[in-house]
Parts: structure tokens; sequence; C-alpha cells
């Protein structure tokens, strides 16, 4: 009987070789050619000259991904315990503060962002606000020099702040679907054999939303990794990242598809290899993903 | 007990607050007098009576809403059918098949993106060659033997991604389900299909609606794949609002999401009530407790399941599909039926109004595009991404473009209006015998500077590499200028081709750099930072200046004295235009003096157009009842003794240009 309706998934099977198989080959054979100028019209050849000429973008790969683990960590210690403690409220509170969350990413996020830019500016909210508050004032004090804002938007922290705003949402999400299906009997039972919370947290509930950590980092960190608006806005072109980078050779001043096809597939496989490994603690189960 | 929830509640709070506190900032100023989002001008409804007229932001709203539609749409559908297929495959076969369904949402956005483009660009590349071929042998359809990016690559994109997450939700519910019950309702009499209706959608119904739910939402929310895959005559709201914040993000967009974020509010509070009720009421069933339901919402329920009900049940839902395959044919039909002229220019650089008089006096449907740069012009040109009619590139473009014969050349006949083009714009050295361009605008590019930040006047470039302002300096996004400005502070040509030369130029930024000087790199962002007196120094482009000037008078504009660039943005045709005739016409109607007046007064660029340049200080006393500020007319329109100070860039070639990049990237990194 099994047997009988698998043919239904023929028709997504194309579809997927279609649209995502071959797409990523083309992407690979972009990468391993260039483009030469022969008498009368520009031609394709086989090079390598996309990858070896790549270790002059070492540091934007070691910006992208070190800021990308920095915005990871954060909104799993912001995600983790506001995921945990939602889950602990009544049914009521629950559904408001999950409506809550999926809310904002009906407002464009590329909005979102740019209203952090008039927070961030140096003339902005968040600096006329430490300047009525006489924090400026206070540091130039303490440090002995004499600024008049804190610089904040155009740097790195910047950039990070931007995804943990933007991702927090896909971190807290999967964490709270897990921790809604754990089965209280087992933090139960646990007690009853004398665990105090903190080990009932550490020994029962961590260990079994797991699954919801890993898929949190999936959705926060590859995004994080790859984004390029973010950088621009908040990083005022000078966090230059992988996104940006690529971005820059498909549809920017540098036109290069054959080396922007070579970058991307470097960092999807770097990816890729890192989710394997983190799959393999968490002995990989992608189901949690949201709802 | 007490004290706890309320810590926990606490901290819950925090955290919502630093998710809402800049949306709560976007919803203020949607109110703003104003047109900034940092400077409050008093309350007022502006911005929204302003978003009716606006027609980028409404027609990319719509093309947001049918492409979420119609790819949350057919992914439900396919997705579903899917997870059915995949769930009955072995597990040899299904866990391949799974590993691949994963793949697009394991990958970035930006890799999807791309990789999807590039199949786009050879797919079409190929194209070609097969509709000359089906055409030649049968002639029932004609194919079109050009294809571009647009609303069809970007639903596929949209649906592509969108499929797993359906399958994602619904294949646990199948998992979920009792295998038997199906087998039950078959030995019971029911043909598959039937047990399909009764007995697996009911099951499975809410990964369904939980699946196009999120697929929605992920369509909606889109910007990086939409970005690649719409070329850029489509263009979604994210790609809209990506452009603006370049600029100047006009607080229409403010008031749209403040309207979407409502209406999605609502939805929600509705469905939280509904949600509670029916808890109330589980828990009062679970409690035995006499449970009084509305008796003419049970009357209605009852009325549903007699015969009738279920026809008039049927009947409603396939009106609600006419009625929605209608709108889709109609939106189509209305887009593609009319004659048409598609335009790509930069952000902000036409008074509106001169669009809808165009259409309205010729019935001529404009669809009018932005993109923000020459380079990005030239990229999604050379990859197929776009289907424009009239581009308005910069001089130094324009060649590269004629030299690559990407341009066709212009029917003078058809344009009397080029007669009225000063004859110093004419015949350039960017098109030397005047067959391809007719001039937009020209300016100049100079240091824009707040006086209130600065120790006295600034007049050379100085004031961009010396120690003096460290940190308060914003550095131009773009290889060629500001190597450009290097360049003549070192005393060498804009132009030249000395590798040793451009690397000096290169050294004195890197150097600059190093010292702390720049702030950051900015393009158009250049407004707001400028406008908000967030950096001390910028160099920019005269006509901009002049917009900055307007929200913030401490801005001052100066060409310095080692001199500087001019230019001419000039539009042009490109070549095997599909609307070549609508295109001249429409070329004819931007070189009018009406017309030149109208944008000079918006855009604050020179105009081109003799009499509308002379005319226009006496112009703007006429429609504002004020004299116009000599010196402001002065920046826009530089006297000949700036301009014999300035050189106009020329296409450099291609080694040099790689050479720009390659310098240019080693800086960013």
């Amino acid at each position: 009987m099994r047997n009988k309706r698998a043919w239904f998934a023929f028709p997504y099977v194309i579809w997927m070789a279609l649209f995502v198989v071959i797409p990523i080959l083309i992407m690979l054979f972009y990468s391993l050619t260039a483009e030469v100028e022969t008498a009368d019209r520009t031609a394709f050849a086989g090079s390598l000259e996309n990858f070896t000429g790549m270790t002059l973008y070492m540091s934007v790969f070691g910006r992208s991904f070190w800021l990308a683990l920095i915005a990871t960590v954060i909104c799993l210690l912001i995600g983790y315990p506001v995921a945990y403690l939602m889950s602990r409220e009544g049914p009521g509170f629950q559904r408001v503060a999950m409506a809550l969350i999926m809310l904002p990413m009906w407002m464009n996020f590329l909005l979102r962002t740019y209203s952090w830019m008039a927070i961030l500016e140096n003339n902005g909210l968040l600096n006329q606000l430490f300047q009525k508050l006489g924090v400026i004032a206070l540091y130039n004090r303490l440090t002995g020099s004499d600024i008049d804002h804190f610089q904040m938007i155009r740097t790195s922290g910047a950039v990070v702040l931007g995804m943990v705003y933007n991702y927090l949402p896909f971190m807290i999400l999967p964490i709270y679907t897990v921790l809604t299906k754990l089965d209280h009997r087992l933090t139960e039972a646990a007690e009853d054999l004398g665990a105090n919370a903190v080990t009932v947290f550490r020994r029962v509930t961590l260990p079994l939303s797991v699954s919801g950590i890993i898929s949190g980092i999936t959705m926060v960190f590859v995004p994080s990794v790859s984004t390029f608006a973010i950088s621009r806005l908040l990083g005022g072109g000078t966090q230059m990242m992988l996104g940006d980078l690529i971005e820059n050779q498909f549809l920017g001043g540098a036109y290069n598809p054959h080396l922007g096809a070579a970058i991307s597939m470097v960092m999807m496989v770097i990816v890729v290899i890192c989710m394997l490994v983190m799959n393999h603690f968490g002995d990989g189960e992608g189901e949690a993903v949201m709802l | 007990m007490g004290k706890n929830r309320f810590g926990s509640r606490f901290l819950i709070g925090l955290c919502f607050l630093f998710l809402y506190l800049p949306i709560l900032l976007l919803i203020f100023f949607s109110f703003n007098a104003g047109d900034s989002s940092a400077v409050w001008k008093g309350f007022s409804l502006h911005w929204y009576r302003e978003l009716f007229h606006n027609r980028l932001v409404i027609e990319s709203l719509a093309t947001t809403l049918l492409v979420s539609l119609l790819a949350t749409a057919i992914a439900t559908a396919a997705g579903t059918f899917a997870a059915i297929g995949i769930y009955s495959l072995r597990k040899k076969w299904r866990d391949p098949v799974l590993v691949v369904n994963d793949l697009p949402m394991m990958n970035a956005d930006i890799v999807t993106g791309v990789s999807l483009l590039l199949l786009f660009v050879a797919f079409f590349r190929g194209w070609g060659a097969i509709a000359a071929w089906l055409n030649s042998w049968q002639s029932l359809i004609t194919f079109p033997t050009r294809l571009t990016l647009g609303l069809g690559t970007l639903l596929i994109a949209h649906v592509s991604f969108d499929i797993p997450y359906v399958i994602l939700n619904v294949a646990p519910r199948l998992r979920q389900m009792d295998a038997n019950l199906v087998e039950a309702a078959q030995d019971l009499g029911c043909t598959w299909i039937q047990a399909f209706f009764k007995v697996i959608l009911p099951e499975i119904k809410p990964g369904i609606v939980s699946g196009a739910l999120i697929a929605f939402t992920m369509s909606v929310d889109d910007f990086v794949i939409s970005y690649f895959t719409a070329g850029s005559a489509t263009q979604t709201l994210s790609m809209t609002i990506y452009g603006m914040t370049k600029k100047r993000v006009t607080p229409v967009v403010n008031a749209v999401s403040t309207l979407i974020f409502l209406a999605v509010l609502i939805i929600l509070i509705i469905n939280n009530i509904r949600e509670a009720r029916q808890a109330k009421l589980a828990s009062k069933r679970a409690s035995f407790e006499p449970v009084r339901e509305n008796p003419r919402a049970e009357r209605f329920r009852a009325w549903l399941s007699t015969p009738r009900g279920k026809l008039m049940r049927r009947a409603a839902a396939a009106v609600l599909c006419v009625v929605f395959v209608s709108t889709t044919v109609f939106l189509t039909a209305f887009t593609t039926s009319r004659p048409v002229v598609n335009v790509c220019s930069w952000g902000e650089y036409i008074d509106e109004d001169l669009i809808d008089e165009f259409e309205a006096k010729t019935g001529i449907r404009v669809n009018y595009q932005t993109t923000d740069s020459n380079e990005t012009l030239y990229s999604l040109l050379s990859n197929g991404g776009a289907d424009y009619d009239v581009v308005v590139p910069s001089d130094y473009m324009i060649s590269q473009l004629i030299e690559e014969g990407m341009l066709e050349e212009l029917d003078y006949s058809q344009i009397p209006n080029f007669e009225k083009i000063d004859s110093r714009f004419k015949n350039l050295p960017y098109d030397p015998e005047n067959k391809y361009t007719v001039p937009y605008t020209w300016g100049t590019v100079g240091i824009i500077y707040n006086e209130t930040m600065v120790d006295g006047e600034i007049d050379s470039w100085s004031a961009l590499y010396d120690g003096e302002y460290a940190g308060q300096v914003l550095l131009i996004n773009n290889s060629r200028d500001a190597l450009g400005i290097a360049l003549m502070y070192l005393g060498y040509s804009v132009n030249t081709t000395d590798e040793g030369q451009i690397r000096e130029a290169y050294e004195l930024i890197e150097d600059a750099a190093r010292r702390g000087m720049f702030q950051g790199k900015v393009m158009d962002e250049v407004f707001q930072t400028m406008e908000g007196g967030n950096a001390a120094i910028a160099t920019y482009y005269a006509g901009d200046y002049l917009s900055m000037l307007e929200n913030n008078e401490n801005l001052r504009f100066v060409v310095p004295k080692e001199g500087s660039n001019w230019f001419v943005d000039a539009m042009c045709v490109l070549k095997d235009a599909p609307n070549y005739d609508n295109a001249m016409k429409w070329i004819n109607f931007i070189a009018s003096t009406e017309s030149n007046l109208r944008n000079m007064d918006y855009i604050w660029y020179a105009s081109p157009n003799k009499e509308a340049l002379e005319i226009y200080p006496a112009w703007y006393e006429e429609q504002y009842g004020e004299e116009l500020d000599p010196e402001i007319y002065e920046i826009m329109a530089a006297p000949q003794e700036v301009l014999d100070r300035c050189e106009m860039y020329v296409c450099l070639p291609k080694a040099t240009r790689k050479l720009y990049n390659d310098l240019w990237i080693k800086l960013g990194i």
C-alpha cells in the first residue's frame, strides 16, 4: 500500500533537481571557469584562479564567521532563557508572547534595521540620551578623554547588534517549541527522585532541548554569516562581509560572477561542514525547526 | 511564586522591548511632518495621504502580495502532495530526498539567490536558439526570443524556497497519523481520493495551515533571494525599501509598514481571542459544565451541513477561487496589454508627477525602475537581468556601453526637443557624434561639510586626508570617485591609466584609513548621515547637497581648488529595446523645457536644457514668491570658470578597471 502513492513525490524530485541541484552545479561550473577573451567573443575556460585568488579575502571570511559566531552566542544566551521562561507561563500568556515574537517579521527587516540607524547614529537617540543623562560627561571625566558622542554605528558591534536583533526570533521559536513539547512527567520524576532545580535543568531539560538549540543556531548562524544588508546599513561599508563580497561580484561594481560563485561555494561548504559537526553532537533530528 | 512570575515576566518584557523599540520608532516617524526619520517636525498624516500617490511603493506592495500569495498557494498544494509521496517512499529513497529538501533551508539565502540567478541566466542564453527553432517549425504560438528576469523567475524562486517549509510542517503530521485509518476508510468503501479528503486531510490540516503560514511569512519577509532573481524590472517591497535605505527612506514606507503591522496585529488579536474562547469552551466541556454556544452560530453550523448549505459552501469557495484567479489575470493583462516604456534611472531622480502626466498625455504606461549606481546597472544589463528601454547612465558608463555595443542609436527626428539642449552638452567625448544620447542632468562633485563641525572654510581635498578631522570624514563608496578624488588631489588626471599614479592614489587613501580618518564608506547613505550632523565632511554631488541643505542649513558645498569631476547623465536606449518608439516619446517629453524646469526644481540637479537653465531663477520666483538664492543657483549650475577646473571621466581600459576593482576590494578588507 505504501509504495502506491510514492509517485506523488516524483514531480517534486524533478522540481528540486531543476531548481536546487542544477543551480548549484552551475555555480560549481562558474567557480571553476574564468572568462577569457578570444578574437571575436568572450568564452569560458577552465581555471582555478578564482580559488587561488581567494587568499586575498581571508580576512573577510574570518570577520564574517567571527561576527556571526558572536551574534549566534548572544542570541543563544538571550533566546534560551526567554524561551524557557515563556514555556513555563500560562497558555494565554504563551499565545500572546508567541504572536508578539512572530509579529516583527511582518515589518520589513530592512526597515527595522534602518530604524536602528536612527538610534545608533552619532547624533542619534541613544547618544542624545547619554548626553542628557551625563554619561558622556562622566566617561570624559573618568578617562580624561574629550568626546561628544560614542561611536556606535559603523562599527562591528553595530553589525552584531543588527544580526542579534533580526535573528533572535529564529533562536527563540525552535527552542520554545521543543520546550513546550517536553514531557513534564520527566522533570517531575527527577524532582521526586531528589534532584534540585539546577540538576533538573542540567540533566533533564537541557539535554532534551538540544535539537531546538541546534536548529536555532542554524537559523541564526547561516543568515548572519552571509548577510549583506545589515553590514551595509549598520557597518557603514567599513565591515565588509562575505555577503557584500558576493553581492559585489554579481550585482555590484566588481562584476565577476566566476569569483562570486567560487566564494559562494567555499562559504557553502564551510557552513555545511559546521552544520554537520553540530548535528553530529545533537544526533541530528532537524524536525524542531519552528512550529 | 508570585514574585518569581514577576521576575520572569520582567525578563521576557525586556526582550520584547528590545524587539519592539525600533518598530515603535518606525511607527512614530510615520506621523512626522518632515521627511526625516531622525528629526521630529510635528504631527501629521501627510505620509498616509501621500501613500496613495506613491506608485513605486503601491506597485511593489502589490507585487509582493501577488507573488507571496501565489507562491504560498502553489507551494502549499505542491508541498502537501510531495509530502504524501515522500512519506510513501521506501526509506532508502526517502532519506536522500529529505536531505535535498533541507538544502535550501541550510543554504544561505544569498547562495540560493545567486545559484538561481546563474540558472536563469544560463537558461536565457540558451533560450534564444530554442525559441527560434520552435518558431521555425510551427506558427501556432510565437515564442519570445528574449527572456529576462521578472515576475516569472521571482515566482519560481519563491515557490522553491517555500515548498521545503510546507513539507517540513506536513511530514511530522503524516508520520503521527495512524496509517491504518486510511486502510480502514478504504475497507469501508472509500476510494483513495475520498479517503484523502475525509481522513488524511483533516488529520494533517494543522500542519498544512502552519506550513502555509510560515511560507507566506517567509515570502513577504524575503529580500535576498528576490533581490537576485527579480531582475529589477519587477520590484518587491523589500527591494524598493532597500533602494531607499541607501538614500532616504521616505516616511511613506513607514506608513505602509504601519498599516501592514496594524492589519497583522488585528488578525492576531482576533485569532487570539478566538483561540482563548475555544480553550475556555474546551475546559468547560471537560469540567462537564453546561456549554452555551451562541444559538445563531449553532443554527448556522447546522445549516452548513444540510445539502443546500454544502452547495453554498462549495459555491462560495468557487467564487473565491474565480475572484482570485481573475484578479491575477486582470492584473497581469492590465500591466501588459497597454503600450509601455521601461525606464531605469537613479533613486529620487525625477519629479514623479511627470510620469503621471506623460501617461495621461500619451496613454503609454511608464514602468519606472531605479538602480543605485552605474556599476550595478552594468551588472544588471550584462546578466540579462533587465528589460529596459531607456536608461540614464553617466558619461563614462555610456562610452563603455557604446564600446560594448549595448546601445541603440537614437532617432533624433522623433526628439525635436533635442534642439533645446545647450550646445555645451552636445558631442561630448563619451558620445562624440551624439548618436546615442540626450543629456538629462549635469553637475559637479565637491566637498560637503558641516559648518558647525569644522573650523573656518574648507577649500581643498586635503581635508579628507590630513589629521584634523579624523573620524569625521565619509569616504565615497565607489572606486571611480574615491580614487579619482585622490588622483586630483595628487595633481594627476582622473583618467590616468598609469598604474604608478593610481597606486599612489590608493596609498593616500589607505594611509588615511589607517589613521582612522574615515568614519565610513557611503553612497546615498550620505544624506541622512550629513543631515543628522553625524559626520563633518563628505564628498558628493552638488544637486544632492542642495537636497540635504533643505534639511540641515549648516551644510556647505565647495568645489575644491585642486579641481574636481564634472559629469553628465544622459538618456540612452538599449539595443533591441522592445518599445523603441515609446522610448523616443519619453525622451522627447523629458527633454522639454517644462519637464526640465520641474525636474530641476525637484531634484536640484542642473538641466542641460538651455532655456530651462536660464529662466529657472525667474520661474522659481514665480512659483514660490521668493527669490532664488543666487549662491544656490551657482552651486546647482556651476559657472564656466568652475567647470574649467573640472575634468570629465572617460571610460577606462579594461585592465585599469580591473586594477581599480582590485585596489578597492583591498581597501575594504
